[in-house]
């Protein structure tokens, strides 16, 4: 005998193993003496219900002078909860003993009274410990590993020795004491690392540990949407404001919801509830950055449309328009979006940079399923009018073949309804005569075919090609109207300065500058500047650059767009909150034609109601001074909080 | 030398008046039956040189019983060539 503890344990397995032997003893001797007197228990013990059978009596009996013996049953039952615990601490221990002892305990019919309750007690005391305990010490997957272990081994002890009748409570026990206190607490530690590090199959066994909890779905649901929630709002919120990350913000977002949209399929089962939390959280922090994430998605779908981006095949770019959309739907300001989507729009009709047609007309497609027709009026129009003009130009061309035009030069007009385009400012340039006289043979034209019409010429849209003999060979140069103005000044002197260009070409000064800026500090330098430097400043000097070379025939020159993007940006964004304050005076009036009166309040639940973007209640306050001054409606003049519809 | 030239134009109705004078809409905008100005809410002149929303005034000359005639000088109206 090592110790006391040691020798106590020995000694309840010696005692258990002796009751064992015992029961088994017993049993056969009644098994022996049943066969002895089968003929008196299958006659008159049968027909006498008062006796009870031989099997039976011999249980009882043994139930009473032994197992119900107060120290026998109490030695047992704490025997057998140990040999229990001892296998739960993974001891090995004798499992048949234990399965033999416990159908004794049911065949006396004492397994609840004497056992089970007892059971459960300890069961509950362990687990509760134990789940205080690793909570503490492990990390959540870790702790999630070992959960899943203990469930499968306390099933599989039902199998071995337990009384199935147990199993449930036991189970039930266990995902309490492990999962169901601790829910907020694992939720708290480890969710969020969870999804931040894509774990899914630790992801995946927290669902499926957390489905078998009451409102364990419910909160980590929560908890996901929280999530969700916070990484999105780092993303759109860009606390630096910084431009640069602006720029990837779109890309962000469709990785995060492409990763998001992952988890919900392969661990979440794709759960409703979780879906609808996803939606609504992304819904939710989208908007908590007013206007910007419409204006860059806007500008991220300009980007994969415009020519020149092969990266992706049609396929994928349909499919990675598709996952646009589905952050599309998640804005509130849609009409930020059709402004900047419509300007983006003009300028690769315009300049002729779409990258396919097909693929512009299924977005079209797309957003006309998603907003409806009204929403993509305006854009169906501008193509419509591009393809006007080209059927208008064959008229054209074949108008020119019949007259006496300058030569030289093959115009292409496109002709812009007004209302369908984004409005541009109106500018006027001196162009040289071959120019000008071809523009009113074809403004003549136009107007015979079209009366009651005028042309308004929109020089900041127009391009051209020019053939430049340089020393070094012929180059053929796409530039901008503007810059074709600068250029064909040098094909008559050889110098001339920046006032001269001004005088001579009519363009707007901050225009000009910028212009003669991309012609002799860009990256192709068809002009000289004198003196060098980055910036054209009003004394300088220019000159035409004979010994201008370049690999390639055909040149483009960009114009340089930093500053105009910046002042577009903000006269788009100016442009939607004009439009909305219609839309809140329509709306205003709209109600309060219906109405008659109404109290400030439920005037503004009911635009919140109708609006279809997000304002501000400040706002909406203004809207209503300037009806009531300009007398659409009028406050009650015993009650100023009520409005009076003036007919 | 220059070889192409691709221009842009705007265009927009030249009429007499700002707003037509049957639905006193602008002319650069559309009639109220229509969502969106241009080709499908064209102008139309009548020989007096007035001249509507081709939808509002088709619109009234449907409505008049007898005489055909320009809501705004009570000639006959007739559609200018």
């Amino acid at each position: 005998m090592s110790s006391p503890t040691c020798s106590k344990t020995i000694a309840y397995e010696q005692f258990l193993k002796k009751i064992d032997q015992y029961w088994q003893a017993h049993c056969r001797q009644m098994i022996m003496i049943r066969s002895i007197f089968l003929f008196l228990d299958r006659t008159y013990v049968l027909q006498n219900s008062s006796i009870m059978s031989i099997w039976d009596m011999g249980l009882d009996l043994f139930r009473a002078h032994i197992v119900g013996h107060h120290i026998v049953q109490t030695r047992t039952v704490d025997g057998l909860l140990q040999l229990i615990e001892r296998d739960r601490n993974g001891e090995a221990v004798d499992r048949q003993l234990l399965k033999s002892l416990l159908r004794m305990l049911s065949d006396l019919q004492i397994y609840q009274d004497a056992f089970e309750r007892k059971f459960l007690e300890a069961t509950d005391r362990l687990y509760a410990a134990e789940g205080q305990r690793l909570m503490e010490q492990r990390d959540v997957p870790e702790y999630l590993l070992h959960v899943e272990k203990r469930l499968s081994e306390e099933s599989e002890r039902f199998l071995h020795y337990l009384d199935q009748s147990t199993k449930k409570p036991v189970i039930n026990l266990v995902e309490k004491q492990l999962l169901e206190q601790h829910v907020s607490h694992i939720l708290q530690k480890g969710l969020d690392q969870l999804l931040h590090e894509n774990r899914i199959a630790d992801l995946t066994r927290l669902y499926t540990l957390f489905s078998r909890v009451r409102d364990g779905l419910k909160e980590q649901c929560a908890a996901f949407a929280t999530y969700i929630k916070n990484t999105g709002k780092v993303i759109v919120l860009n606390i630096d404001t910084d431009p640069e990350k602006d720029k990837d913000m779109v890309q962000l977002l469709l990785d995060f919801k492409a990763k998001i949209d992952n988890i919900l399929a392969v661990c979440f089962t794709s759960n409703e509830k979780f879906i609808n939390a996803m939606k609504e959280s992304f819904e939710h922090f989208i908007n908590v950055r007013q206007n910007k994430p419409a204006e860059l998605i806007a500008k991220y779908v300009d980007s994969k449309l415009r020519a020149g981006n092969k990266e992706a095949t049609e396929e994928e770019l349909e499919r990675l328009l598709d996952r646009i959309m589905v952050l599309f739907r998640f804005i509130h300001g849609k009409d930020v979006f059709e402004a900047f989507y419509k300007k983006d729009l003009a300028k690769r009709l315009l300049v002729g940079k779409s990258a396919s047609v097909d693929a512009e007309k299924s977005m079209l497609s797309k957003l006309k399923q998603e907003c409806g027709g009204g929403f993509t009026q305006k854009l169906e129009g501008m193509f419509k009018d591009m393809e006007l003009s080209k059927d208008f130009m064959l008229a054209f061309k074949q108008h020119m073949q019949n007259i006496d035009a300058p030569g030289g030069i093959e115009l292409t007009v496109n002709i812009l309804t007004m209302g369908y385009w984004p409005p541009y400012p109106p500018m006027e340039v001196h162009l040289p005569a071959e120019m000008v006289k071809l523009q009113d043979i074809f403004q003549k034209f136009y107007l015979f075919k079209h009366s009651g019409r005028k042309l308004q010429w929109q020089p900041t849209l127009g391009h051209c090609v020019l053939k430049a003999v340089f020393s070094g060979g012929n180059k053929e140069l796409q530039v901008s109207l503007f810059q074709t103005l600068c250029l064909l000044l040098f094909s008559e002197g050889e110098e001339f300065t920046f006032d001269e260009i001004k005088d001579h070409t009519g363009i707007e000064i901050n225009e000009l500058r910028r212009t003669l800026q991309s012609l002799a500090c860009g990256k192709a330098r068809v002009l000289q500047k004198l003196p060098k430097g980055k910036d054209v400043n009003d004394g300088d000097k220019f000159l035409f650059n004979d010994e201008f070379k370049h690999k390639l025939f055909r040149i483009k020159i960009n114009q340089i767009q930093m500053k105009e993007t910046q002042e577009e940006n903000t006269s788009t964004t100016e442009r939607v909150f004009h439009d909305r304050q219609y839309q809140v005076d329509a709306a205003i009036v709209r109600i309060m034609k219906t109405r008659k009166t109404l109290s400030h309040n439920l005037l503004i639940s009911e635009l919140y109601n109708q609006l279809k973007f997000p304002v501000k209640p400040g706002d909406l306050k203004k809207r209503i001074e300037s009806l009531i001054d300009r007398d659409y409606m009028e406050r009650d003049k015993d009650n100023p909080n009520q409005y009076l519809y003036v007919a | 030398m220059n070889q192409g030239w691709t221009a842009v134009a705007t265009w927009h109705w030249v009429a007499n008046d700002e707003n037509c004078g049957i639905c006193r809409m602008a002319f650069d905008g559309c009639c109220p039956d229509c969502k969106l100005p241009g080709d499908d809410c064209p102008l139309v002149w009548g020989e007096c040189s007035h001249c509507f929303h081709i939808h509002c005034i088709v619109k009234w000359l449907n409505s008049q019983q007898v005489h055909q005639l320009c809501p705004m000088c009570r000639q006959d109206w007739k559609f200018k060539e």
